[in-house]
């Protein structure tokens, strides 16, 4: 209630102290503090001054307004009124029903009222940390009232004070300093040690580097503490990103370091071919884990089990790219079909009634077929599915399976079912091998950073499109380079985010002009193909006028305008 | 190099897959190869049959010779190497037959239950018939309980059986479609390619749609036979729906197809009850079977295959432990179990070439042992102790022959082979004893264990098996020495043990004396109507209670004991020492060349079937060096240097990173690590080229992704 007053007296100071607050609501008032003298120099006088119901609503409004331009008192222990449902009372607050009752409830709300109406709420971090700061705040503030502090209490209060501070860590240096200053010349003050401990409890909280060597689970704990993620405001704007077609040039041009350690334990791994052989004649598969690609050392595997009697005949190997993003079931079960009997057709239904056919016919047969997969935990394979028909064909006595994985999570693919299904054996296989097909760089990359992934193919993309369709759609993605050229040279035209755009109709209009269609069907038919091959896209823009685009910087537009004129 | 290699199969690399063909290199042959030799095979199918059954046998052995590669750096003869082969061939497929029987023995109780079941709910006209089979959590070994389940419900009588599993049955028309083709399917007999069109044909040459039960319903009518059993081996991972519209289906052609369903549960039939209509769940009637639990198999199928005396290869007792830690802890099942078993004597047998001393005498020579298999003894740890023990011993001339001839050494090695006969008898004998006195009640496994580790004792402090024996009262002590006897005359079939009567002629002498002792005792002492007792017996101690200056004074007093009572316990303690006597064994490590027959290491076990691929990609990328080897990054010590892979570079920097990474911060930290002014001095297109890749490595194995939250920001989503 004398927060309700203090604004109306005072809307200087009020504001003064709305102010400088945020920055520690729950500053410990020392005796030099405004709001507790507030309080106590002047009596609640509420109860007197509002009998009419007409003024308790202005009451209400301006203790509305209080509460919002005053988060300064809402800590003072002493006001708090345990056990009352504070929302209840605020309704029935709304409801203004002028009775005694009601004043009653209009002098006592005021402080609960604040915190739920979230007026005030401070921000989420801090959140947790309220009722245990406000419960130290006034076990500290009790002591300095109770003046008396005997020594047993010291260590309590030590723990009140640190708690109360644990969230203060963000403060200046300087702030603490005058706070201190601010408290020397208090005599009054009972006990010095709280506050020499809360200067070494700072120095060892302030510490920059982040705790090292913790365990993993508190490390995770300790990174996403809230308020902990700060990072800085930098961008890559300033960076010019790399395209596929400077990637790919300057890829060519690196040589690795390590490329003759990375030769040397790939030569180690071979080594174990006799074994990982004999593992998969006992019926076990083999399945090759840890970093780098492991495509290379598949491949002279498939080579050595090739080269000398090291597999039953006839045999076949069957190798599977489940990084290739089209992998799907069919195609790998046709493959096999295919390499039991060339003539074999997969009939159609569901990839485990296929599976089982192919079984069947190759239980018919005594071929043995290894399959080797690569990637088994890329994405196009990570289907419950996939893995299970995997599971069923690498159970078959006649096939042998080797595989490999990349990601450390891929145990996970596998319940206790597939794996003794797959029987597999496990080898740790680093290669540090660089991943080339398995991983498209640039597009993964600029997905992860959230650029619209350029198209793929670059120049050299578009040039292989066009090739492949007929002369009027050359002319018209010419005309439609030409004129985004146009465009960008004048600069202005499209809105930022698409790139630079033309309009559907001007460009619907010059087509007929050069005789490229002669009808709007024609030409969406031709845009069709465009689109197909992401190498156009379109938007409306806010009036809804049609627009195209180019997803190409200017220099690549100009490589492809010179290739399409040549 | 690898840039050519990279080349010569690229096309192939990014197809989804292909037939590998070592000749072309997969350039340009590799599509067309498959087409090309296109003449007729389909004709050729039956005869192919028949090579299979001909053939397979000698097809599997080639190939498994060629994996046995000679050891000692190649130095090893073709005849040991041949002889290795030849003893895993001729150990583990006998092991593995036996495995196989004490699984299916394990169903047996099971699967006689459900037939008796399904033969009596024949008759039933409302319901369908419903098993439901607690298979409990492992669905690993589901499998061989549901083709035991097909094989023996299929027998003799006109039942189709069809299982089904949650993977083949993705919604009704598939699942009814498999169900029809299944069960008409074995109706053909061998011919499993027979065209489904060819059996949907019905009498009157009428066609059915092949997810028509009315197409069932024809061809059973053929074969004079009404019934079909479905089984749903998981049926927690079904459909509810789909279950639901089943049962209602087979409900509703109850009249004309018998239907019996069986669930394979691995929860509790409550769970499943709760998960179907209250009007579906009206239409089955059913009973609850257990399947006996995975301990007690594994129980039986360690007996057989570890214990028993069949086993070729010993495998120690830390190994042991931990493959028996890892069946109870995680819920690995016993196929696992059965894996690791073969792993074990694959690793053996493969690459230890003094495994060859686990074939017999006539199979092992003084020719076969080369220098190198000499040189190999003598570095063993056993052969040490050995030697050591026997300079202790003042047995100079042992030792020092030992050291120096290589004759005198091989006739020791070729002796160890009757000794590790002896002491594996005596290690089984006694465990058989120990087990069916049933004083103790520790598991055999757990048994097994320990004795192999530390050896058994009796006499010793921390061994159990005494004490409850001196207590045992007459009555017990003859019922006791009745089993020891039967237990020496019959032997353990489980553990391949016979009985061993003649050999244990003493023993069994002795047993029989104090049995008739105790029995005469007995006799005495009921004609003198008293209880006979020993001074180990509770009963002959007595406490005391007096009341000395009005407080209890508690007092031990041991009762005063008959000549009848001292006969008895002199008895017992005959017993016992006679027990501990014949109940005793080494531990396995302190014998001399165990390591020829026992295998003991965990570490390809662990590597190999419970990888941990985390901790290995995390240290491969924290500590390159230790793969990698080279001496640019070999001060690096667990920091980040610039030489290092760029992945691992970015690796160091995303683990000192928190939750949320700023790539251009990223890019900056790196570009300073590795850009013009550092001793790389890599120019900024090229570092960037680089940090586009470690990127996207990262991000292809899971370690950050996307986040929405700032521009340019990359969040963390691995703490290994």
């Amino acid at each position: 209630m004398v927060r309700r007053k203090a604004p109306e007296r005072e809307p200087a100071a009020r504001s003064l102290r709305k102010r400088e607050l945020p920055i520690d609501p729950y500053e410990v008032p020392d005796d030099t503090d405004s709001p507790k003298r507030h309080r106590q120099t002047k009596p609640p006088s509420t109860t007197t001054r509002s009998s009419a119901p007409q003024d308790a609503h202005a009451d209400d409004a301006s203790h509305e307004a209080a509460s919002e331009a005053q988060p300064t008192v809402e800590p003072t222990p002493t006001k708090k009124r345990p056990g009352r449902p504070p929302k209840a009372s605020f309704m029935n607050g709304q409801v203004a029903t002028p009775s005694a009752l009601r004043q009653k409830k209009v002098a006592e709300t005021p402080i609960k009222l604040k915190g739920i109406n979230g007026v005030d709420t401070p921000s989420r971090r801090n959140f947790a940390d309220r009722s245990a700061r406000r419960k130290s705040a006034r076990a500290l503030i009790d002591r300095v009232v109770g003046g008396a502090i005997s020594d047993d209490e010291g260590e309590d209060g030590g723990i009140a004070r640190e708690i109360y501070e644990s969230s203060e860590d963000e403060e200046d240096e300087e702030e603490q300093q005058s706070q201190d200053e601010h408290e020397d010349p208090n005599p009054t003050t009972p006990s010095k040690t709280p506050w020499k401990r809360r200067k070494a409890t700072r120095t060892r909280k302030r510490s920059p580097t982040p705790p090292r060597d913790l365990p993993s689970h508190e490390q995770y704990f300790y990174q996403n503490k809230p308020g902990l993620t700060k990072t800085s405001g930098n961008s890559l704007s300033s960076l010019d990103l790399l395209t596929h077609e400077e990637y790919f040039s300057v890829l060519r041009q690196i040589k690795d370091l390590h490329a003759r350690d990375v030769q040397f334990l790939q030569s180690l791994h071979s080594e174990s071919f006799p074994q990982w052989t004999f593992e998969l004649s006992q019926g076990f598969s083999a399945c090759l884990y840890g970093y780098g690609s492991k495509r290379s050392l598949l491949h002279q595997f498939a080579t050595y089990l090739c080269a000398k009697g090291h597999l039953p005949q006839p045999s076949k190997i069957v190798i599977i790219n489940g990084y290739v993003r089209t992998t799907s079931v069919r195609e790998i079960l046709g493959t096999i079909g295919c390499a039991i009997d060339p003539s074999y057709k997969l009939s159609s239904g569901t990839p485990v009634a296929l599976a089982q056919a192919l079984l069947a016919l190759l239980s018919s047969t005594s071929t043995t077929i290894v399959l080797m997969v690569n990637s088994i935990d890329a994405s196009p394979l990570r289907k419950a599915g996939t893995q299970s028909v995997l599971a069923q064909l690498a159970a078959h006595p006649q096939i042998r399976m080797v595989c490999s994985a990349d990601t450390p999570d891929f145990p996970l693919l596998w319940d206790s079912g597939l794996r003794s299904a797959f029987n597999f054996v496990f080898h740790d296989c680093t290669t540090f091998a660089p991943f080339g097909p398995e991983l498209d760089v640039v597009d993964e990359v600029h997905e992860l950073l959230g650029r619209k992934a350029r198209r793929v193919g670059g120049k050299e993309g578009v040039a292989f499109v066009l090739r492949s369709l007929p002369e009027n759609a050359k002319n018209l993605f010419r005309l439609l380079v030409a004129e985004v050229l146009v465009v960008m040279e004048e600069g202005g035209v499209g809105d930022v985010a698409e790139g630079p755009a033309v309009e559907y109709r001007m460009v619907y209009n010059k087509a007929v002009e050069e005789f490229i269609c002669s009808s709007e069907m024609a030409f969406r038919t031709l845009l069709k193909e465009f689109h197909d091959h992401q190498i156009i896209t379109s938007h409306k823009d806010s009036l809804g006028t049609e627009l195209l685009s180019l997803p190409f910087r200017k220099d690549e537009l100009e490589a492809i305008l010179e290739d399409l004129m040549s | 190099m690898a840039e050519k290699e990279d080349n010569a199969f690229q096309e192939d690399d990014h197809r989804a897959a292909y037939v590998f063909n070592p000749l072309s290199d997969g350039t340009a042959a590799a599509p067309s190869a498959g087409a090309a030799p296109r003449p007729a095979k389909r004709r050729r199918l039956p005869s192919k049959k028949a090579a299979l059954s001909g053939g397979s046998e000698d097809q599997p052995s080639g190939f498994v010779s060629a994996g046995f590669l000679p050891l000692f750096n190649g130095l090893e003869s073709p005849g040991a190497v041949n002889l290795r082969r030849e003893l895993f061939e001729a150990a583990w497929p006998v092991l593995e037959g036996r495995v196989q029987n004490v699984l299916r023995e394990a169903n047996r109780s099971t699967l006689d239950e459900v037939s008796t079941f399904l033969r009596a709910a024949e008759g039933e006209k409302d319901k369908i018939p419903a098993g439901f089979i607690i298979t409990g959590p492992n669905i690993a070994s589901q499998d061989l309980l549901f083709e035991q389940l097909a094989e023996t419900l299929c027998k003799g009588s006109q039942t189709r059986f069809v299982r089904l599993r949650s993977a083949e049955a993705p919604n009704l028309k598939a699942t009814l479609r498999k169900i029809i083709r299944d069960a008409t399917v074995r109706v053909t007999g061998d011919n499993e390619e027979g065209d489904d069109v060819e059996v949907s044909v019905g009498q009157d040459g009428r066609r059915y749609l092949d997810y028509d039960l009315e197409a069932l319903h024809v061809s059973l009518k053929l074969q004079q036979s009404r019934r079909v059993i479905i089984a749903f081996q998981d049926s927690e991972a079904f459909d509810n729906g789909l279950l639901t519209d089943l049962i209602a289906l087979f409900h509703s052609w109850h009249d004309r197809i018998q239907f019996s369903v069986l669930f394979g549960i691995a929860t509790s039939v409550e769970l499943f009850r709760a998960r179907l209509l209250k009007s579906i769940a009206r239409h089955l009637f059913g009973a609850q079977f257990d399947v006996v639990q995975t301990g007690a198999v594994l129980d039986s199928v360690f007996k057989s295959a570890v214990a028993g005396s069949h086993a070729l290869l010993r495998l120690g007792p830390s190994l042991l432990r931990s493959l028996v830690e890892r069946q109870q802890d995680q819920v690995a099942g016993i196929q696992v179990f059965i894996s690791s078993l073969k792993y074990a004597y694959m690793c053996h047998l493969y690459a230890n070439p003094l495994s060859i001393l686990l074939a017999d005498d006539a199979r092992i020579n003084r020719e076969l042992l080369q220098a190198e298999h000499i040189e190999a003894a003598r570095s063993l740890e056993s052969f040490k102790t050995h030697v050591e023990a026997s300079v202790e011993a003042r047995q100079l001339n042992h030792a020092r022959s030992l050291l120096d001839e290589d004759d005198y050494l091989v006739e020791q090695i070729l002796e160890q082979a009757r000794k590790r006969g002896d002491y594996l008898l005596q290690l089984l004998r006694s465990l058989h004893l120990i087990a069916a006195s049933g004083l103790i009640s520790t598991p055999f496994t757990d048994l097994y264990i320990t004795a192999l580790s530390e050896g058994i004792d009796l006499t010793s402090e921390k061994a159990s098996v005494l004490d409850p024996l001196q207590r045992l009262g007459p009555d017990e002590v003859i019922s006791l020495i009745h089993r020891l006897l039967s237990a020496i005359e019959n032997g353990s079939p489980e553990l391949d043990l016979q009985g061993w009567e003649s050999d244990g002629d003493e023993l069994v002498a002795s047993l029989s004396e104090i049995r008739d002792e105790v029995e005469a005792l007995v006799e005495h002492a009921k004609d003198n109507r008293k209880v006979l007792k020993s001074k180990y017996s509770a009963q002959s101690r007595v406490l005391r209670t007096t009341v000395v200056a009005q407080k209890v004074q508690l007092s031990h007093d041991t009762a005063t004991l008959t000549d009848e009572d001292k006969a008895f316990t002199e008895a017992i303690d005959r017993l016992a020492g006679l027990f501990s006597q014949n109940v005793n064994c080494e531990p396995v490590a302190s014998l001399f060349l165990h390591e020829a027959w026992v295998y003991d290491s965990k570490s390809p076990y662990r590597d190999v079937f419970v990888p941990r691929p985390g901790i290995t990609l995390s240290r491969a990328l924290s500590r390159p060096n230790d793969y990698l080897g080279c001496t640019c990054c070999s001060k690096a010590n667990g920091t980040v240097t610039a030489t290092m892979p760029t992945t691992a570079v970015l690796y160091h920097l995303y683990l000192e990173a928190g939750a949320l990474i700023n790539v251009a911060d990223l890019w900056s930290a790196y570009y300073a690590l590795v850009g013009d002014e550092s001793d790389i001095g890599m120019d900024e297109r090229t570092a960037l080229v680089h940090f586009y890749r470690a990127l996207g490595e990262l991000r292809a194995m899971g370690f950050v992704k996307q986040s929405k939250k700032k521009a340019d920001h990359i969040a963390k989503l691995k703490w290994i």
